[in-house]
């Protein structure tokens, strides 16, 4: 093995180990626990914790700062990031925090990081231009048998209870007492331009974005709405949607 | 995207998010920024807007902190793809790494981890210098790190190994002035000396930031980037631009970031310290 790796390989070894044994071999004599190596032990626990924290910024919120350090740097050196881009780490955070000990008294703690996640996904999302109103303005046939295409930058996800409202009222900046409403709620995420736009999506709202995603044609989605929902504004969730950016294209088939 | 270098070099600025707008505004002559590609890794989003949006008016610099060179390992294929594509983009007027490594056996380590300067570590490096090079098709700097470790086993010491290296691959040296201030302090060496060894002609940038001491409580100085460069940093560049001349030099900061007003004021002074006369 090079000197390279094997030197490598210690040091990976003694970060981890919290002991300079394993390169005692490339220190000098009486230098047995040298300072340094906290150093970049540090250094790179603190780079975890950070980029955790500015991708998990409500989660954070919830629990404090100590709290939140303290579980991220155990996170990272369980789960440490394979990638330098350190803006799409945490991809299991919420996974790990749900089996984590000291979060069992906070269970809706994962799905706070979870929301995170789809929120910071969308941030750094490909572009797309999304379709203004005037691309739907077709003839009552044609629009019920297209099948449009969800922006790139669309998430959406249904709970069992309202943790997606809890989540949007702890973003607020003065979020004051908060309740975790028993009704199953969605969320929808999305970035059409710069910004990104998350709000409470509702049953038919949720069946209806579930259908497109499977491919199913307008006419199939906003029955799925319906079924989901006998009462819904159809019209106003749809022209909704359209509103929030949600689609990038619309595929006509045989109807161009 | 025309921006070309400036000329005679001038003083540029770390960009940050927090100072998007005010960045953009801003009419100070000879104002460049510097950014870390891995912080713009991403398929879309606002922050690659802006940069653009920068770009269109200033010259940019892409430092990058995650390639990972001095590993015994080929640079990362995605990295090197996705830093490729932002230097095809932005048409930064330099791209630099460190002379460090971050990724091991596919654990990315976000630091900047010292190595035993062996020939072996040589022939590696240089390597990977070469591949990243072929790749973006263009010259790159590398910049002396900060240190921490007293580690035995070098063949050569930092200056001939970072001479090594450009002569072998035709990169050039991005000179960390506070890195070196820091590494001389830690591991008791003149910081003087070091500097003076480095050859002029291989020196495309250089970098200032501030310091702090160890909290765990040894007589360690880090090098936190959280801090206004520290007067004994001002007179060590001082000292190496009357050498070498002048060079684009940047302004660092990544923690404790203070107003827009109060990191220009700083590049100001490197900007100063750049156009005297008697260094031009």
């Amino acid at each position: 093995m090079p000197e390279l790796q094997a030197f490598q390989d210690a040091f990976v070894s003694a970060l981890a180990e919290r002991t300079a044994a394993p390169i005692a071999a490339w220190l000098p004599e009486g230098e047995a626990e040298p300072a340094g190596l906290s150093v970049y032990r540090n250094t790179i626990a603190k780079g975890c914790v950070d980029a955790l924290a500015a991708n998990f910024p409500t989660m954070a919120s919830l629990v404090g700062e100590d709290w939140f350090r303290a579980a991220a740097a155990l996170f990272a050196r369980q789960r440490p990031p394979h990638s330098a881009a350190l803006l799409a780490y945490g991809e299991d955070f919420a996974d790990w925090l749900a089996r984590f000990p000291p979060a069992a008294d906070l269970p809706y703690l994962p799905a706070m990081a979870r929301l995170d996640r789809l929120w910071t996904t969308a941030l750094f999302a490909p572009e797309a231009e999304p379709l203004a109103a005037e691309a739907f303005a077709l003839e009552p046939e044609v629009l019920a048998g297209a099948r449009p295409t969800l922006h790139p930058s669309l998430a959406f996800a249904g709970f069992d209870s309202g943790l997606p409202g809890l989540w949007l009222a702890a973003r607020q900046p003065d979020p004051g007492e908060m309740a975790l409403s028993p009704e199953p709620q969605a969320i929808l995420i999305v970035r059409p331009a710069d910004t990104v736009h998350s709000c409470v999506l509702d049953a038919a709202g949720l069946a209806f974005l579930t259908a497109v995603r499977d491919d199913a044609t307008l006419g199939e989605a906003i029955t799925a709405a319906a079924q989901a929902d006998p009462h819904a504004d159809l019209a106003s969730l749809f022209a909704a949607l359209i509103a929030d950016g949600a689609f990038s294209g619309l595929d006509l088939g045989d109807n161009p | 995207m025309t921006c070309e270098i400036p000329m005679p070099p001038t003083a540029g600025l770390g960009l940050k998010s927090q100072h998007y707008a005010e960045a953009l505004d801003t009419a100070a002559e000879g104002l460049w920024f510097e950014v870390h590609p891995e912080n713009y890794m991403a398929a879309g989003g606002p922050r690659l807007r802006w940069l653009e949006a920068i770009r269109a008016r200033r010259p940019l610099s892409l430092h990058g902190v995650g390639l990972s060179l001095a590993a015994d390992a080929d640079p990362d294929h995605d990295h090197l793809a996705a830093l490729k594509a932002l230097a095809d983009r932005f048409a930064p007027f330099v791209v630099s790494e460190h002379l460090a490594w971050s990724t091991h056996r596919g654990v990315h380590q976000p630091d900047l981890l010292p190595f035993p300067r062996t020939r072996d570590a040589l022939e590696r490096i240089a390597g990977n210098i070469g591949r990243t090079q072929d790749v973006l098709g263009r010259t790159i700097l590398v910049e002396n790190p900060s240190l921490y470790l007293p580690l035995t086993g070098h063949d050569f010491d930092e200056a001939d190994f970072l001479i090594e290296l450009t002569r072998r691959t035709g990169c050039g040296l991005l000179v960390d002035v506070n890195n070196v201030f820091v590494s001389a302090s830690n591991l008791g060496y003149a910081a003087e000396t070091y500097l003076d060894a480095l050859p002029a002609e291989a020196i495309g940038e250089i970098h200032l930031a501030g310091h702090g001491v160890d909290e765990g409580g040894s007589a360690l100085l880090i090098d936190t980037h959280a801090a206004p460069v520290a007067e004994a940093v001002w007179a060590l560049y001082r000292r190496l631009v009357r050498r070498i001349g002048p060079r684009p030099t940047l302004i660092e900061r990544d923690d404790d970031i203070p107003a827009f007003p109060v990191l220009m004021a700083e590049r100001d002074r490197a900007h100063a310290e750049l156009l005297e006369p008697a260094h031009a």
